[in-house]
Parts: C-alpha cells; structure tokens; sequence
C-alpha cells in the first residue's frame, strides 16, 4: 500500500518532470537536425525513382529499401519531416495566436461578445477536432497552405476556451482590483497583469498538441486529403504502403510511422515533463 | 425526477445548437468547391445530361426551397436519397452506424476500465517505477498514429503470427450471420449464433486494441491525477489518520473521489475515437460509418454529407449530456 | 497513567534543496480528562506535532525520540499497529471541516464507517449510534443530517459533525487542529466547550491547537507554548495567560490587540525557519532582554513553579501589562494621540474625503431569480484626517462596502462621493484620475499583487497610470518603501518570494504612493500571524495618521477596530445597526447586536464591561422576515420588532438603529 497519508515526496515529480523534459528536447533536437541536413544524409533525392528497384528490400544501395514507385524510403522519412514538422508547428502556433486573442478579450470584456464566441466555439464542440478536420479538409481540398489553416481552425477553439477560462478567474483575483483601483486602464490592465498571468497553460499546452497536429496531418494525407502524391509526406507513405503489409512487406510503411511516433512522442514527453513541472510546483 | 427536467432542459437547449449545424453544413457543402452530378456522370456527360441529373435530385431549385425539403424532411426521418447510390440516405447509415458504435464503445468501455485501474494504481504508486513506466507507456500509446499502428498489429497479428483473422470485414459470411442492428457481436448473441460470435469477436479484437492503445492516455493521466490529489486531500488524510482501512478507505474515499471528473473527459475521448476509427476502419475494411461518410464527403454527396454531420453532432452532443448526468451521480455537489 | 507522553521529539523534513528542522527537542504530556492548548504562530510546528502523534508525518521526515501512547512508541508502530492506533488511539479534528470530509460520501455513512470500523458495531445499529453522536455534539434533527452531503453544511455545523467523527471512534485523546478558524465569536465558544465537555464527561485527553492563545486559555487546564519547533513555555493557563515567563510568550500576548483598549505592542522580525535544531535560543534575536548568553547556548526548560516551566535564560516575572517593564520596541499610538487626527471633530466640520449617501448593492444571482442583497441603505461619511473602523461578522456586507467606496462595485441605489466628486457622474480618464484618489488594502497581501510583476512595478503602478515620469516614479517608490521600513533590495522580487508581512507593507506602500484622500484597509491583517499582524497594525496607525488623508479601517475584530480609530460602524447583514465615537460604542454599546459582539469577544484582560447579552440563534439558522433584521436573533425582541424597519436615531452620542435601545439596560437587569 502506498504511503498511507497520501503524502509524497515532491522530488520525484520534479526529478521525472525533468527526465521527461529532456529526453523530449533530445529528440525534438535530432528532429531538428533531420530537418535541417537531410539532403547530406541521403544519397537518393526524396522524389527520385530508381528505375532498377521497386519494393526492393532493405539493404545495398537502399538502407530502408524502395517504396513501389522506385523512391527510397529512408530518404523520403528524412525530407518528410520537413513538412510534417513544418506544417504543425506553423498550425499551432497559428492557432494560440488566433485563439488566445479571441479567449483574451471575450473573457476578459464579457457581454455579448462572449455570448456570440460561446455560441460559435458550442457549434464547433458539436464536433470531434478530428472529423471537423476531416471534413473542412476534403471540402476545401488538399495543399500545405489548406492543411496549416485546417489545423489551426480546429485547434484554435481549445486555446480561445482555454485562455477565457482562464482569465474569467483572473479577472476575479485582487491584484486585478488593485491595479484598476491604481488608476489603470482597460488594456493597461489586460496588457500588463491580465495577459501575462493567463499564458501559463497555454505554454504546457501547446507542444503537445504539436504532436497532435501531426498526427491530424498524417491522418488526413494517409485518407488521401493532404498534399499530392509524389511529395514526401509520412501519412501519404503509410497509405501507400499499407497494402504491402498485408503481404509481409513491412518496410514501405513501418519506418515512415515510426518516424512520426518518435518525433510526436518527443513533443508528447516535452509536455507532459512541462505539465508535471507546473502541476508539481503548484501543490 | 430532477435529473429528467434536466436532461429535458439540456436536449432543448441542443436544438439551437443542431439547428446551427444544419444550416451550416448545408450551406458549406454547396458554397464550397465540388459538384456531387460531375462525380456520377463520369467524363461524356453533356451539359444536358447534367441539367437532367440536376433536376432528378432538385438541385436544380432555389436554395431555400432545397432547405425547407431537407428540414421538413428531417423531421419525418428521412434523409433523403443518396446521389452515388440512389438508396435512401437513412437505410444506409443504419447499417453503418451499428458496426462503428460496436467499435468505439467497446473500446472506450475497455479503455475505461483500464485507466481506472491502471490510474489509481499508479496514483497510489506514484513516484516510483512501476508508476513512471506506466505513465511513459501510456505517452507512448497516445503518441502513435492509429492507422499505423493498425497495419503493425496486421503485420504481427496476421501476416507474421496468423493468430487473428485479414483485416478485411467484421465476420466470417460462413457463419451466415443475420442482420438485426449492425453491431455483428450483438446480432450474433442476439440469434444465439455461436460461431459468428467467436468470429466477431477474432474480427474486433486487434480494431479494438489500436483504439484503446490510442484513447487510453488521456483517461489514464487524468484519472491519475485525480486520484493523487484525494490522495493528497485533507479528506482522505482525515478518513486514514481516523484509521479506516483497506478496501473501506479504497471504495469509499478514494474512488467515487477520483471518478467525478473522468465523465466529462471520457465524452471528450468519446468524440476523439470518432475520429479515430475513420482511420482505423479504412485500415480494417470495417464498411463502418466512418468509411461511408468519408466517401459522401469526397464525393459531395450532399444529403449523405449532411446527415452524417448531423449524426455525429447528435451522437456527441448527446454524450456529452449523458457525461453530465453521470457526473451528477457521481458528484453530489453538482446541482442540475 | 500518562496518556499521551512526547519526549524528546525532533522531527527534520529534507526535501530536495530544502532542509527543515520542523520540531526540535519538544516534551509534552496529556493525561486523561485534562485539556492541553497548544499554540504560537504558523511555522512554530503545532501541526507537526499533530501529525507526528497519529504517524502522518510528510514525505522525506526523519524523527528522533518518542511519541508514547499508553506505553507504546507510535513512532515504532509498523503499518498494522498504526492502522489500529489510528482513530482508536488518538484521533484529530482538522483544521478545515469542510475539506476534511469526504465530499461524495454523506457525513452519515462518513460516522458509519468509523462507528463500525473502531466500534466493530453493524451498519445498521451504527447507524443509530450515530444519530445519537450528532445529536449530543448539538445538531439539530440529525437523522435528516445523517443524510447530507458535506458541502450542504454550514460552517458551524461541519465542525460539529467533524468533532462527532473523532469521537465517533472512541479515542483516549482527541486531537483538535485549529478547530474554531473561520468561525464567528458564538460559535467558537460552543465548539470550545465542546471538547471541555469531552473531556469532563469522558475522560478523553484533549490537545487543542491554536495560534491564538487568549480564545483557548479559558478551557485549557495547561497551555504549551511553540516556537521555531521548540517548546519555549509550558503551564497553567491562567498563569501562562496572565503571567508568561517567556519573551516570546509575552511579545505573543502583546501583539494581539484587545478589546479592552490596551496597547498593541509589536515585536520587530519574523519566526526563523530553522533548518538545523537551534544551538542557540531562537527568539533572541528578536528579544528585548537578550544577553551574549542567550545567542550562544540553547535554553533549557527550567521550572518556575508547579507545572510550569520556560525554557529562558531570563525569564520574566509579574502581570503581563506591566507598563513599567523596560524596553518596549514599538507601541502603536492609541486613538487620538495624534495630534493631527481629530478625534471629536464631527464630520461635515472638515472637509469630507468620502460621503456615501443611502447605498444598496444587489448581486443578481447569474440564473436569475432574486439574487443577494449585500447592503441595504448605508450612509456614512469620512473627514480628512478621520479613522472610521467598520466592524460586523462575515456576510454582513464589510466586503461589499469596501468595493463601493472605491468604485469597483456600482451601487444599484444611492450616491458615492470621492474628494467631492461622484464617481458615478464620471467616465473614462477623469473616472479612473478620480480613482486613484482613493486606495485599497486588501485582506490577502500576496494575491493582491500581481504574480509576474516586481515590487518596484507593484508600488509604482499608481504613479505609472498617473503618467509620472519614471525618475520621479523610482524616487518617490524609494520613499514610500523608506516610510514601510522596507529594504530597497526588495524592489526586485516577485509577490511569491516575499513574507506575508513584506506584502501587505508593499500592498500599503503602493496605497501610499499616489498620496491619496482615502485609504481603505479591507481586513488587512486578518491573513498574517499574530506578531507580523501587531507590526502591520503599527505601520498602519502611523500612515493614517496623516491630516489630510482619512482612513477606513474594516475588520470582524473588534479589538483591532478599537485599537486605533476614532469612529466606529457596526454593519449587521448590510444595515448600520449603530454608528459613534470609538470609545462610546465600546464602552457604552447601545445596539443589542453590538452588546452581544462585546460579550462574546475573547479577552486577555478586562474585557467587555457591561452586561453579557447573547444571540438566540445562529446567523444561518435565522431566517430574516420584514422588519428589524436582527429579531429573530435578538433576546430583547418583541413581535413589533419583527414588523417595523429600524432607522438610526441618537442613543448617547451614537446612532444606534433599535426602538428599544433605552429600554435594554433595564431588560438585562431582569
């Protein structure tokens, strides 16, 4: 039986907290090298078919073999990262721009500008992120610009949500009192105590829904809704591959996923180790 | 009687909110790019033969006389009929719906249970081995892409092992099933169909897997944390330094406790296997409700865009209702 | 036989980068039958020691010494020994009833289970035992309340059931942590006789936690007295209370302001958190009588007389208000000794700062459907140079009060006038310049300062949204903070890195900054610990005790009230029952309500010398019809009370708003 007093040692939170930080930054960090150098880490261009080798196997001149179309796997994996990371994190941070702001002054203003905010995000709630991204992106069609808009559309709702909520209850604590009782402006007040004080989840929030974006990403192009064909995209690659599978041939759609849980897995650690952080100098 | 005014008063409350989904969706699948004629009449079709398919569906009249038709149409339980398949729109779904439900509900069933355990568990481990490994393995299960992980569990399950049957329907037709609701493992315990039985039960075994594998996360860290906090709480400490004990402390104090909060979370998760089994189901060829809608957004076929965005609004509404009242049981300081 | 004997006892918490010697050294024993107080202020180790009797002690603690119940060390106990002493052995009553019951468990099932557990009674018979239990700790209809859910209970009531539950599992000595913290005067009372009976009646041992030594001492046959983790003075109560030994004792008792009138003195510095046992005493260097001896060796506890000990090297003898004792540090002037404040100048004679003229304030509850009247009708006025102290139990609307005057809360009726301007009538720039005229000091210092904003951003902020350029801002920063006693080292942190007392002197220095006409003091030092709460006192007599500036003072302690203000307003559910001069309000109260307040309030000294009245109920138990708010409360009564609205009319030199206000006197004598 645990301690019977449910009383804990706060190091080892703080301990794994930070464990868990820093295996996250380690591999968002090799991502980031990935990214960078992945044109000097292959020797096939990520869209260059080699006429000789079609699902050939790992090995020779393919370290991860080729995919049915001739084009190297472990070259496609690399430059796959460019968009796959590039995209989400361009969704994101579009989306805590966007819904902060809204969250910000709904909930800060109240009135009927948060009743109509309220109404719209209740629209958008009637709906799981995943089928309302689903739908907006096969109506809208495929393309990196289309898919960032998608993805920030769908997120932003959390973050206007989040950010309301958050200072409905700032809104109420004193020292919001004592600086307008100092004679502080509206913004002034917003600006300088309201904003700052009411990012604080948002920091924890965002990287993990990085990862999230990714697989949104990945979903989608893997149902044939993100970007065209030959362009190398993770999901794109699994769908390609996944009729492979059912015929043991792993390496056209293993390596590409497991690619995207490494580099989703090291935003999820990131934020998780950043909400343990939080949650443990809170108690 | 208090929880039926206020389930009565929240499905009015919906109607706005459905009603706000119905106009919009309407609207959206017209104004948007897509024409549902061009994608039946294939590439030869004239411009005549188009205007004829136009006005066969009515396509061809004045907006707001399509949406009255539709509306009024809704209210009689008809859905309209499908522009790919020329079948009545709510007869398809109906089959569709009951293999999705099947899917997702046993999933989050299952995922339930195993985050309740698994969370307090390592809530009351908390800081110590067993409890980060579980913590880092459910990270990791959240941070895998369902479809992919789909084909992994294909390529071991079947392909490498053969243990579980090919990913491709939900039972064997050997079995000569009966249709009754959709949902082939309640069909077949409903027909006493033995065999069927065992074969749905082989069909969604590794579907289920991914999906739990995937939804399991969230609920787990949740039910976690919750429970660390009555742990840490003055009344759990009040309830064992009086020196209650064992299985009393457990039920009484600990676990109606940790579970208030995990009702609305759990619709949340809910809503995100949705999502999940479009992908999973495509994986799997499941002909589930996912992979129908899919195919109607697609093609634009409007009336079945229309009511499969309505149903799934109604379905998540709806359980988020059934969140709340269960919160309501479980929590005695929430007032409805 | 020794109940309950601590010998010994150190206990040190190391947690990552932080070590902390939580008790050092501390002996202590309770035999049956006797009640044990143990107090001093937060931080001295009083909770500590509670938890390391029933064996909850935090993560990482180490302990040495023993803690004997009945002969056996519980420090040894293994899991099932603990399990079985626990509850049956020594069982608490915490701190926070509220939280300290299980939220989804009704309070019924929450007695079954430790009836049954500790009794080895069934269910069912439990249950009746129960019923009986919440009937003798004075719940009324307790089968309904078997029923209920903890957050359906007041205040009062959850105490009640959280005494029930501890005793409920039979134990030898019943522990009470702060067991009276957020009640009202009446109710503190009951509960403390509560645990007298407990022990009268059954023979249980009691130890009673307190920060506040004068309300416990009346029930308590012995008193223990904690400091930094170390026992510094332990004895009877009247002797302890009265007499103390120890400096720290007599700082303690000094700093707490009493309703006779007697002078506050502070004691400079702050509790140290020792992370080491001390080698030296730890109250010299705050100490008045300290010598070379005390700051190198460690105090033993040395025997004055039967039962009492102090462990001093200098121990004081003789009544605690010996004026003619030396050094006093700093002695907060008494009411009217600044020459400046006009003590009987009647408003309207000098230049008001603030006229509210017949306020209510309705919160319209968010669903609709009546909502909660938090003042109905108050009119009052402050001079330049004026201390008006509003006094009323909580709920009565002080809160409410304190946000019309500056302007955050709108009045939906009557006027509010700031330096002659109504506040009402502006907007925009000149709404918000007429603001700053009036300040704020909040009842909660650190919450009352922005988390990511430093000192010098927090004091400068008035002189900011005044457009003051900043050379001027950080000069006259520098002499607000100079005028708190602060060091100029402190403009750099952040609200969480400063004590309590570093706050609320930043919260009073940012009051200051923008020179304004009006300050109000909402509860300011209501949060802070006994000594701090004497220093803050201090620093805010001598800030309001500018001529051109008045004050209001709003606390539900009537002591602090008295201390030092020239006014005084008694609020009672959102009406001004009586309004006078301090010291005929004190002395001379014409309302039953203020009667009643005075009787109740706990004193070192003198205390309140008219007759006792008390209240027949409950403030949630009554419920307000038409007519005087106070009649169905009030002993005096009669049913034309319950019909008519009471108006303020002169009683002595007050307003006193009760018909019967002459007739009182000669109704007590009956």
């Amino acid at each position: 039986m645990a301690e019977a007093s449910g009383v804990r040692e706060a190091g080892a939170d703080r301990r794994f907290a930070s464990s868990l930080i820093t295996v996250g930054s380690v591999i968002l960090a090799v991502v980031a090298v990935a990214v960078l150098f992945a044109p000097l880490l292959s020797s096939w261009g990520p869209e260059e078919i080699d006429p000789l080798a079609s699902l050939a196997p790992p090995g020779g001149a393919h370290p991860l073999g080729t995919d049915l179309n001739g084009m190297d796997v472990w070259s496609r994996v690399l430059h796959a990262a460019r968009l796959d990371v590039g995209i989400a994190v361009a969704a994101v941070a579009l989306a805590v721009v966007a819904g902060s702001l809204v969250g910000l002054v709904a909930g800060y203003r109240g009135g009927w500008a948060d009743d109509v905010l309220m109404r719209v995000l209740d629209v958008f709630q009637a709906f799981p992120t995943f089928i309302l991204a689903l739908a907006v992106a096969a109506l809208l069609g495929g393309g990196t610009a289309n898919l960032v808009a998608v993805i920030a559309l769908v997120n932003a709702p959390a973050y206007a949500r989040l950010v309301r909520a958050e200072v409905r209850s700032i809104r109420e604590l004193p020292f919001v009192e004592a600086s307008l009782t100092s004679g502080s402006s509206f913004w002034g007040v917003l600006w300088r105590h309201v904003l700052p004080n009411s990012l604080t989840p948002v920091r924890v929030i965002a990287p993990l829904n990085c990862g999230w974006a990714m697989l949104t990403l990945a979903g989608l192009s893997f149902l044939g809704l993100g970007v065209p064909l030959p362009t190398a995209e993770w999901g794109a690659m699994i769908s390609l591959g996944s009729g492979d599978v059912v015929a043991g041939r792993w390496w056209t759609s293993v390596p590409p996923g497991l690619f995207l849980l490494i580099c989703v897995l090291g935003f999820s650690l990131l934020g998780e180790g950043l909400q343990e952080r939080a949650d443990s100098t809170r108690r | 009687m208090r929880i039926l005014r206020f389930v009565l008063r929240r499905l009015l409350q919906l109607v706005p909110v459905l009603l706000g989904v119905v106009v919009l969706t309407f609207l959206l699948v017209r104004v948007l790019p897509g024409d549902p004629i061009r994608t039946i009449l294939g590439p030869n079709a004239t411009e005549a033969d188009a205007a004829a398919a136009r006005a066969r569906f009515g396509l061809d009249r004045p907006l707001w006389q399509q949406f009255l038709d539709y509306v009024g149409g809704l209210f009689t339980g008809d859905f309209g009929t499908s522009i790919q398949s020329g079948a009545p729109v709510g007869s398809e779904m109906a089959l569709r719906v009951g293999p999705t439900m099947e899917l997702v509900v046993i999933a989050l069933a299952v995922a339930l249970v195993l985050a309740v355990v698994l969370g307090i568990w390592s809530a009351r481990h908390a800081g110590r081995f067993g409890d980060h490994t579980v913590r880092v393995a459910a990270l990791i299960g959240n941070s895998v892409p369902e479809f992919w992980l789909g084909l992994v569990l294909v390529l071991v399950g079947y392909s490498v092992l053969g243990w579980f049957p090919a990913p491709s329907g939900r039972v064997d037709p050997d079995t000569e099933l009966s249709l009754i609701t959709g949902a082939d493992l309640l069909d077949a315990a409903l027909t006493a169909n033995g065999p069927a039985f065992v074969s749905a039960l082989e069909h969604l075994a590794l579907p289920v897997a991914t999906l739990v594998i995937v939804i399991v996360a969230p609920l787990l860290r949740s039910v976690r944390a919750s429970a660390l906090e009555v742990l840490a709480s003055e009344a759990y400490t009040a309830a064992a330094a009086h020196g209650l004990k064992g299985r009393l402390l457990l039920r009484g104090y600990l676990v109606r406790a940790t579970l208030v909060r995990l009702p609305a979370l759990a619709a949340l998760v809910f809503g995100f296997s949705i999502g999940s089994t479009v992908l999973v189901e495509y994986v799997f060829s499941w002909q589930g409700f996912g992979q129908w809608a899919l195919r109607g957004l697609l093609y634009r076929d409007y009336p079945v865009v229309q009511a499969s965005v309505l149903v799934i609004a109604l379905f998540y509404v709806v359980v988020f209702l059934i969140a709340d009242v269960v919160h309501a049981i479980l929590d005695p300081r929430v007032r409805i | 036989m020794t109940l309950l004997s601590i010998e010994d006892l150190s206990v040190v918490i190391r947690r990552p980068g932080r070590r902390v010697a939580a008790l050092s050294g501390v002996n202590l024993s309770v035999e049956p039958g006797e009640v044990v107080g143990l107090v001093g202020e937060s931080g001295g180790g009083k909770s500590m020691v509670a938890r390391s009797i029933v064996g909850l002690l935090p993560g990482g603690s180490r302990t040495s010494g023993r803690v004997m119940f009945d002969g056996a060390d519980v420090l040894t106990m293994d899991a099932a020994e603990l399990e079985a002493f626990r509850g049956h052995g020594a069982a608490i009553c915490f701190q926070n009833p509220r939280g300290a019951l299980s939220p989804t468990r009704t309070v019924g099932r929450q007695l079954v289970d430790r009836l049954v557990t500790h009794r080895s009674l069934a269910p069912a018979p439990a249950r009746e035992v129960a019923a009986e239990l919440f009937e003798s700790v004075g719940i009324r209809s307790p089968r309904r309340r078997l029923d209920a859910y903890p957050h359906e209970l007041s205040g009062g009531m959850a105490q009640r059931v959280m005494i029930s539950l501890a005793t409920g599992c039979a134990p030898g000595l019943l522990i009470a942590d702060e067991p009276t913290t957020g009640l009202d005067v009446t109710l503190t009372r009951e509960i403390l006789n509560r645990f007298r009976l407990a022990a009268n009646a059954e023979r249980r041992g009691v130890l009673l936690i307190s920060h506040d030594l004068a309300s416990i001492a009346e029930v308590c046959d012995r008193v223990v007295v904690l400091y930094a983790g170390t026992v510094v003075e332990s004895g009877p109560g009247p002797q302890v209370l009265h007499e103390p030994a120890h400096p720290y004792t007599r700082a303690l008792l000094r700093s707490v302001p009493d309703i006779d009138g007697r002078p506050v003195t502070a004691t400079p510095g702050a509790m140290p958190l020792l992370t080491e046992a001390p080698s030296s005493c730890p109250f010299a260097p705050r100490c008045a009588h300290a010598t070379q001896l005390c700051t190198a060796d460690l105090p033993v506890a040395g025997p004055l007389a039967m039962d009492w000990s102090a462990a001093c090297f200098h121990p004081r003898s003789g009544p605690l208000d010996d004026s003619a004792e030396p050094p006093v540090p700093a002695e907060i002037p008494p009411a009217g000794t600044v020459p400046s404040a006009g003590t009987a100048t009647s408003p309207g004679v000098k230049e008001s700062v603030l006229r509210i003229e017949d306020a209510h304030v309705v919160y319209r509850s968010r669903f609709g459907g009546g909502g909660h009247h938090a003042l109905r009708g108050v009119s009052l006025s402050v001079a330049a140079g004026e201390r008006l102290g509003v006094v009323g139990e909580s709920g009565c609307g002080k809160s409410t009060l304190a946000r019309v005057m500056l302007g955050l809360v709108q009045p939906s009726r009557g006027r509010v006038e700031v330096a002659g301007q109504a506040l009402a009538e502006l907007r925009g720039a000149r709404l918000r310049r007429l603001r700053t005229r009036a300040q704020l000091v909040f009842q909660d210092p650190i919450g009352s300062l922005s988390p990511r904003r430093t000192v010098q951003d927090a004091i400068g902020e008035p002189l900011r949204a005044a457009g003051v350029p900043a050379a001027e801002r950080a000069s006259r920063v520098a002499r607000a903070l100079e005028r708190m006693e602060l060091d100029p080292s402190i403009l750099g942190r952040r609200p969480h890195e400063l004590s309590g007392g570093q706050a609320q002197r930043v919260g009073i220095a940012r009051a200051l900054v923008g020179e304004p006409d009006l300050i109000v003091f909402d509860e300011p030092t209501s949060a802070l610990d006994v000594t701090v709460q004497a220093q803050i006192l201090k620093v805010i007599a001598e800030v309001s005790g500018d001529s051109s500036r008045g004050s209001v003072f709003i606390s539900h302690d009537l002591a602090t009230v008295r201390g030092f203000c020239d006014r005084v307003v008694v609020l009672y559910l959102g009406r001004i029952v009586e309004e006078g001069p301090v010291e005929e309000v004190f002395g001379n109260p014409g309302h039953p309500y203020t009667r009643a307040l005075l009787s109740s309030a706990p004193s070192l000294g003198a205390g309140y010398g008219g007759p006792q009245v008390e209240l027949t109920k409950d403030l949630e138990e009554a419920d307000a019809a038409g007519g005087c708010a106070l009649a169905p409360r009030c002993p005096f009564a009669t049913d034309e009370c319950g019909e008519q609205e009471q108006e303020l009319r002169p009683y002595g030199a007050s307003l006193v708003a009760c018909r019967r206000a002459a007739e009182i006197p000669a109704l007590i004598e009956r």
